[in-house]
């Protein structure tokens, strides 16, 4: 132990010395070390680790396909009387839970803020075994049907809106009209599983029977609804796949049963089950995410260690004689091989401390960032894993490097170094192991620069791809109705004439439409043409006669909607070019009539240019076969609808309590649900691309940094080893060019054999991959070729020359003397 | 009067480090005419190859005066200095400084492939097959360094330097990493050399080999302690 401590004190001693040594290691390692920690948890919590629930392993989701004439998904979401058929058929579950996502304002509040809520039964917090901090979670007195007005906060919303208030659960909250009792906060430490959208937290929980469908959608069977979801404990003795052969006949039936008998939009369509655990529910398109993440860090663990092999290899030659003396005074091989082991663990100890800091670090900045697109992201911690993997990554490392140190060294020639002036001392490290070194750097290097180049790319294309609309100025303003006895089209009309009057009288207001913005969300409505009976699933929306001009949507043909038309409620319809396109290959529809399923069709009056909204793909594969823009139908919407688009003056503010009061003025059971910039949430649409593009540049740049580092590295000690056959060469005559040709020239090859390894390695990455990469592959990525070849070959112009520069700019005697 | 091939006056060289300044040569005044065998001894440090270094444009003076062939060449760039040492000066070094790399057939060719003017190929394999044949290693042109002895490397070196017809030879320690059989080779080879008149200035701490010189240098602490002509 003793001898273990002495040596470990060496180690430091000697360390000590070289603080720019041990800082470029501790950086170096510590930094890429902390991002594989990081990485490496994120994997084992989304692919390894069990949900946090009992029985996670039979949890289990069903979700509702429905499948048309050709096979095709049409669509995954539920009718609502399906779902509640399926609920009460208790088939293949032994305890299942329906759940519906929505949001609404807490109009008890003195903010009035807008919340996630979700409605569900009471089996799901039994079935997750929801811990709580206050109260208790719902039970059987708020089962279906029992219509118990009662609340349960998240732990969040209790602290952030009622200043974790110790009297919480005497207090009452209203939503939409109804006063719920609060009987529960749920603990900190509650996980909710992501069903709908990675990211979101549900704020405050109701019964289900207070959920927001309406009348007509609870007995709709020709109706989905994406925010629908069934949850539930598999049965013992039921396999996934017999619960779907069990349940698609069963919903399956009711659905055509419930059908209505005049609508043949669906004929043809079935249902299929689909059952699938919920681990894999959330996990989603993330393994993909996470997978590409783990081989990115990967790669620039790779890189880094390239270039502290380097470091280690400079090192050990320079440590040639202080090994020779210990050599001579009787220390053998694995004598030096523990003295190199001391010091190589104590720098990986460090490195892996700062790794640990930093991975911490990673996990904040992935729950602030990464939120709305990993799942689980707030799970991330410290855990025994991400421990586990620092202590084997030591080891690996602190072994690796000392190794390669000792292989250096050749332990006969030792005592020939003591005996020599220092003049002219031979390689250390062959030839080729340098060429090997330079090669996998450059393939390294230029395959991981490549890939962000591609992802940047790809985000950038996005990002700064043209909408087609205007969003500078233009708010949208949706109401929230604060009774139970909703008001119909009819007593809303002169409601919302006033409302609008007193908004167009706002000093800051420029314009006004009735209707939300492009952002705000469109439908997906079946529609069937008239003239041939071909059946289509287009994005659809109700907007007023000025939306066209706020937005500034160009109308190509025909005409725009009129106050009359949306007075009579006339069956006219504008559509964009790629739904024309899709009706009629020469897109000449005007005039064209579409039936909606109602017995009056819908006649075609104009066509308005495509817009594109981030995200949004066509809804079905007939359309995205067409290779244009998403096909977009437009009819003229009511005079009682409940949002509208405020266009404000150039540098014109409204805030929220401002139109508060307004709403008041007019009618006291309206208020804001929510008032919502339009750029601001085009930014928050393109979140996804923004963060990619950020993650990619920081990335590319540190993949970037750490090549040149590390060809820096291997090419200086390279050129550092040659420096007395620099010295003959400038002793017979060589000059500056002579001698960066000839380092150049050497090092063609390493850099050459390099290119083609990130080849070898693309095909490698193309062959497990390919369904990922295909989409990257086309001609559009060749000036990302050249540009990565480019940045590569700089970088190893300059790891030529730079290190040379000390030998060729001074007398050649430096070179042959080995000192100043 | 014959115009001197080297010809330093009052040459210094002061190396400084952090704390120190070290005198290497003082006050050095020196002159060597063509077809001379010049040999320059003294003890270790005394700034024996200091001197030849800056004589042959490895290293620049502090202080003083340099000449090659009646031109003052004390402040050349490092570009012209190359250009000098490729075509005037032939260098042979005790480490012989061979290129492993390389055969010995391009270790020999090297000055002329860095010649400012192109030298044909079929000049160069002339040029080298000569010289390869003075030192009697022909058969030997297409072997590598490591596969010959100290002795036979150290031929090659001689080769080397002879290759680009340079005004003067500068031969610093040639025998010191070889046994007394090819150091006697060696010496016998150089004497060949200056017998058929070419200009030869040797450093060495063997008195033996410096005797065989027809004017001798000691140097003593950087200066010029004596000279002995024969």
């Amino acid at each position: 132990m003793r001898k273990l401590i002495l040596q470990y004190k060496q180690a430091w001693a000697s360390l000590k010395k070289k603080p720019g040594f041990v800082l470029t290691v501790l950086m170096t390692m510590g930094i890429t070390l902390g991002a594989l920690l990081c990485v490496v948890t994120l994997n084992y919590l989304l692919l390894v680790e069990p949900l946090p629930y009992p029985e996670q392993e039979r949890l289990f989701v069903a979700e509702h396909g429905l499948i048309g004439a050709k096979k095709e998904t049409k669509a995954v979401a539920y009718t609502y009387p399906g779902l509640v058929h399926l609920y009460k058929s208790k088939q293949a579950f032994e305890q299942a839970s329906m759940m519906m996502y929505g949001q609404d304002v807490i109009v008890s509040h003195s903010s009035q803020p807008l919340v996630n809520i979700a409605y569900v039964t009471p089996d799901l917090h039994q079935i997750l075994a929801s811990p709580m901090a206050l109260g208790r979670m719902f039970e059987a007195s708020e089962a279906l049907d029992t219509n118990n007005p009662v609340a349960m906060l998240s732990y969040n919303t209790w602290m952030q809106e009622y200043n974790g208030s110790a009297d919480i659960l005497e207090k009452k909250i209203s939503l939409s009209g109804v006063s719920y009792h609060i009987v529960g906060v749920l603990a900190e430490h509650f996980v909710e599983p992501e069903l709908e959208i990675i990211g979101r937290k549900t704020q405050v929980w109701l019964p289900w029977d207070y959920n927001q469908a309406g009348k007509w959608q609870r007995q709709a069977f020709d109706n989905i609804n994406g925010s629908l979801k069934f949850i539930g404990l598999l049965k013992q003795e039921v396999s996934q796949s017999q619960a779907q052969q069990l349940l698609t006949p069963l919903v399956n039936d009711r659905w055509q049963a419930g059908l209505p008998g005049d609508d043949d939009f669906f004929k043809g369509w079935t249902i299929n089950m689909h059952v699938r655990s919920v681990k894999d529910r959330i996990l989603g398109e993330s393994e993909s995410i996470a997978v590409m993440l783990l081989a990115g860090v990967v790669g620039l663990v790779l890189i880094a260690c390239a270039n502290i092999s380097n470091l280690f290899m400079a090192r050990t030659a320079e440590k040639q004689r202080q090994m020779a003396i210990q050599a001579a005074i009787g220390a053998t091989k694995k004598h030096l091989f523990k003295a190199m082991f001391a010091e190589t663990s104590l720098l990986m100890f460090m490195s892996i401390i700062l790794a640990l800091v930093l991975a911490q670090f990673g996990f904040y900045i992935m729950q602030q960032y990464l939120g709305a697109i990993l799942p689980r992201v707030n799970e991330l911690s410290l855990t025994p894993i991400t421990f586990a993997s620092a202590v084997l990554v030591t080891i690996i490392f602190a072994l690796f490097f000392a190794k390669l140190s000792t292989r250096m060294i050749n332990y006969r020639a030792l005592n020939t170094t003591l005996q020599s002036s220092g003049k002219g001392s031979g390689l250390q490290v062959s030839k080729k192991t340098r060429q090997v070194l330079i090669a996998s750097q450059v393939a390294l290097a230029t395959v991981l620069v490549f890939a962000n180049f591609s992802l940047l790319k790809d985000a950038v294309k996005t990002i700064n791809a043209p909408i087609g609309f205007a969003t500078d100025n233009i708010s949208t303003l949706i109401l929230n109705f604060s009774s139970s006895d909703i008001p119909s089209q009819e007593e809303a009309k002169p409601i919302m004439a006033e409302i609008m009057e007193k908004l167009e009288a706002l000093p800051q207001v420029e314009s006004l439409a009735q209707g939300n913005s492009p952002l705000d969300g469109f439908w997906v409505r079946a529609l069937t043409s008239v003239a041939n009976n071909e059946k289509y699933t287009p994005f659809f929306k109700s907007v007023d006669h000025h939306y066209f001009n706020m937005i500034e949507q160009p109308i190509l043909q025909g005409d725009n909607f009129t106050m009359a038309q949306r007075q009579d409620g006339a069956n006219v319809m504008i559509v964009n070019q790629a739904f024309a396109k899709q009706l009629k290959a020469d897109g000449d529809v005007l005039g064209m009539q579409i039936s909606t399923g109602r017995p009056d069709s819908f006649k075609i009056i104009g066509i308005v240019k495509d817009i594109t909204i981030p995200g949004d793909s066509p809804t079905d594969r007939d359309s995205s076969a067409l290779g244009s823009g998403v096909p977009r139908v437009y009819v003229p919407n009511g005079l009682g609808g409940q949002s509208f688009m405020l266009k404000l003056k150039s540098g014109q503010t409204v805030s929220r309590k401002q139109l508060g009061t307004l709403l008041a003025e007019v009618d006291s059971r309206y208020s804001v649900f929510s008032f919502n910039a339009a750029s601001a949430i085009l930014t928050q649409t393109l979140f996804a691309e923004i963060t990619t593009a950020v993650t990619t540049t920081v990335l590319a740049s540190l993949v970037f940094l750490l090549a040149g580092i590390g060809l820096y590295g291997i090419l200086s000690y390279g050129t550092q080893l040659r420096r007395f056959e620099i010295g003959a060469r400038m002793a017979i005559g060589a000059t500056r060019k002579h001698l960066i040709t000839m380092i150049i020239g050497d090092n063609t090859k390493a850099v050459l054999a390099g290119f083609i390894g990130s080849i070898v390695l693309f095909a490698l990455a193309y062959i497990s991959l390919s369904e990922y990469i295909q989409p990257f592959l086309t001609w559009q990525v060749l000036p990302m070729v050249v540009a990565t070849l480019v940045l590569i070959i700089l970088v190893t112009l300059f790891a030529c020359y730079w290190p040379l520069r000390q030998y060729i700019n001074k007398a050649a005697i430096y070179s042959l003397r080995g000192s100043d | 009067m014959t115009i001197p091939i080297i010809k330093v006056q009052q040459l210094d060289k002061v190396f400084s480090t952090d704390d120190m300044l070290t005198h290497a040569l003082q006050g050095i005044d020196l002159e060597i005419q063509p077809g001379e065998y010049l040999s320059i001894s003294g003890p270790s440090g005394c700034g024996k190859s200091t001197l030849l270094s800056i004589m042959g444009l490895l290293d620049f003076p502090t202080t003083g005066k340099l000449f090659f062939e009646g031109e003052d060449i004390s402040q050349l760039s490092l570009e012209q200095a190359a250009a000098i040492r490729n075509k005037k000066i032939g260098f042979i070094f005790q480490q012989f400084n061979l290129i492993d790399e390389l055969s010995i057939f391009e270790n020999v060719a090297l000055p002329l492939r860095y010649a400012m003017e192109p030298v044909s190929d079929k000049k160069i394999k002339e040029r080298v097959d000569y010289c390869l044949d003075i030192v009697g290693m022909t058969s030997k042109a297409k072997r590598r360094p490591t596969q010959l002895s100290g002795g036979q490397q150290q031929c090659i070196a001689i080769a080397r330097a002879l290759v680009a017809e340079p005004s003067i030879l500068l031969v610093d320690e040639p025998t010191g990493n070889l046994d007394s059989k090819s150091s006697d080779q060696i010496m016998a080879t150089l004497q060949t050399l200056n017998d058929q008149g070419t200009t030869l200035c040797i450093v060495t701490h063997d008195i033996r080999y410096a005797e065989m010189a027809k004017r001798k240098v000691y140097l003593l602490d950087g200066q010029v302690l004596g000279q002995t002509q024969f």
